[in-house]
């Protein structure tokens, strides 16, 4: 299955269903078992693994299908490719030959980073991961986990020795406590929970590699697979409002005309269409640099997720304005895009994190 | 560098050259990346995707370790010991 495959194997599946699944705040159960199945939701991973091997190029245009149909699933596909990602990264070759096969034939798979008093700081996370003979055990809260509410494999970061660790846990392994988080403000039906891990005892081969590294480096390293699928996700909600806004300006008449020929309304357009175009192009630039592997790939990442999330934010309030009273209730795809775009700009590093870092990469480069 | 016979002075060359630009000044080889406090962990991000892409190694999970990364001459020893496993 190729990417074009994959996405229309998204679009069939989906349907116009995603409003309804909004307002539910639930994914069906059928369509995530047939895209997890199918390796749909991870797909970079070899198929050697059972996955479509896609290049990030590819999986990126994928993604933005997916993100403008639906941004919960979206939202879901960029957990369980994360997970897959660190998997793959992190894992020894006998971890990725148990771990990674289960990720594409249908177990979903979610990231916990965050906590009550770590987020941005993830260097304050007081979650422990500690070696106790062929044991490890877990213990620690994890908050607003993506996808955790569907989740079978949970790939948790804490603290180890002087260091940090990642471990695969299982959910349904005993003391761990899943609890939804109630009514999200976007990416409704993304199944998005807190982690309760209450003394967790795990055989220790379910510890992955790097144990002892910073937490920085081992969250900024499987964190950069979430950030630019973000990114890609944000075009497909640029995509969307581009959609909705030009069939919705064309035909809907104010004054006599069709409400595109109000200047102040094609401004709106324009600057929609300036902002899919420079977000696709920002983004296909970090994946081609994620397929060559090049160091360049960090930075370029941090830049179309900064740069994508926030001309979704900010061209979803636009076509919102532009919709007026046709799209401004619950489950209009706008309205989605209003909301879900404005937790784009919070998760995977929010916009303050990523200007940070991106002023710090300014500044070596240009003194 | 990844068909052709990669020598431990063309590792350690790269490196400095790599880590110089960095720096903006010339890298002491002896120099411990981490305790200069000076690196992020994007920069040591970059670093593994450098060694990675230069020397055509892929850096398994056991490899992932500080004292692998904390000198020029000990990530010459690393990138020099993968390419001597083969298949990469």
């Amino acid at each position: 299955m190729n990417e074009r495959d994959a996405a229309a194997l998204v679009a069939d599946l989906v349907g116009d269903r995603a409003g309804e699944w909004d307002r539910a705040g639930r994914l069906p159960g059928d369509v995530l078992a047939e895209l997890a199945g199918k390796g749909v939701l991870c797909a970079e991973v070899p198929a050697e693994h059972g996955g479509l091997g896609l290049s990030s190029v590819d999986n990126g245009e994928l993604t933005a299908a997916v993100g403008a149909l639906c941004g919960s699933l979206r939202s879901l596909l960029t957990s369980h490719g994360m997970a897959a990602w660190t998997l793959s990264r992190f894992g020894n070759a006998e971890q990725r030959a148990t771990h990674l096969p289960r990720l594409t034939s249908g177990a979903l798979a979610g990231v916990a980073f965050s906590e009550p008093g770590a987020g941005s700081d993830l260097s304050a996370m007081t979650t422990t991961i500690v070696r106790d003979g062929q044991s490890v055990v877990v213990s620690g809260r994890k908050v607003w986990v993506t996808g955790a509410a569907y989740a079978d494999l949970l790939v948790v970061f804490g603290r180890h020795g002087d260091g940090a660790a990642i471990v695969v846990v299982p959910a349904n392994a005993p003391g761990v406590r899943i609890e939804r988080v109630p009514e999200p403000v976007g990416c409704r039906a993304a199944g998005h929970a807190d982690v309760h891990l209450d003394a967790v005892r795990l055989p220790a081969d379910l510890l992955l590699g790097g144990a002892g590294l910073p937490v920085t480096l081992l969250a900024t390293a499987a964190l950069g697979y979430g950030r630019l699928s973000v990114a890609w996700g944000c075009v497909g909600i640029l995509r969307a409002c581009l959609a909705a806004t030009t069939r919705h300006a064309t035909t809907r008449e104010q004054f006599g005309v069709p409400i595109a020929e109000h200047q102040l309304v094609a401004r709106h357009l324009a600057e929609l269409h300036v902002a899919e175009r420079s977000a696709t192009h920002t983004c296909a630039h970090a994946s081609r640099c994620w397929d060559a592997g090049t160091p360049e790939t960090v930075e370029a990442t941090l830049l179309a997720k900064h740069l994508a999330a926030t001309a979704a934010a900010r061209g979803a309030a636009a076509a919102l304005q532009v919709m007026g009273s046709a799209g401004a209730r619950d489950g209009h795809p706008v309205a989605r895009a209003y909301r879900d775009a404005k937790l784009m700009e919070i998760i995977e590093g929010s916009a303050e994190i990523c200007q940070l870092a991106l002023a710090k990469h300014a500044i070596a480069e240009w003194t | 560098m990844s068909t052709s016979t990669v020598t431990a002075t063309a590792v350690h060359e790269n490196l400095l050259e790599f880590l110089s630009k960095r720096a903006k000044s010339p890298w002491d080889p002896e120099q411990d990346l981490f305790a200069s406090g000076s690196f992020s962990s994007l920069f040591a991000l970059e670093l593994v995707m450098h060694l990675e892409s230069a020397f055509g190694i892929a850096i398994e999970a056991e490899d992932l370790r500080l004292e692998h990364f904390r000198t020029v001459g000990a990530m010459t020893e690393l990138v020099l010991r993968i390419r001597g496993r083969g298949g990469e």
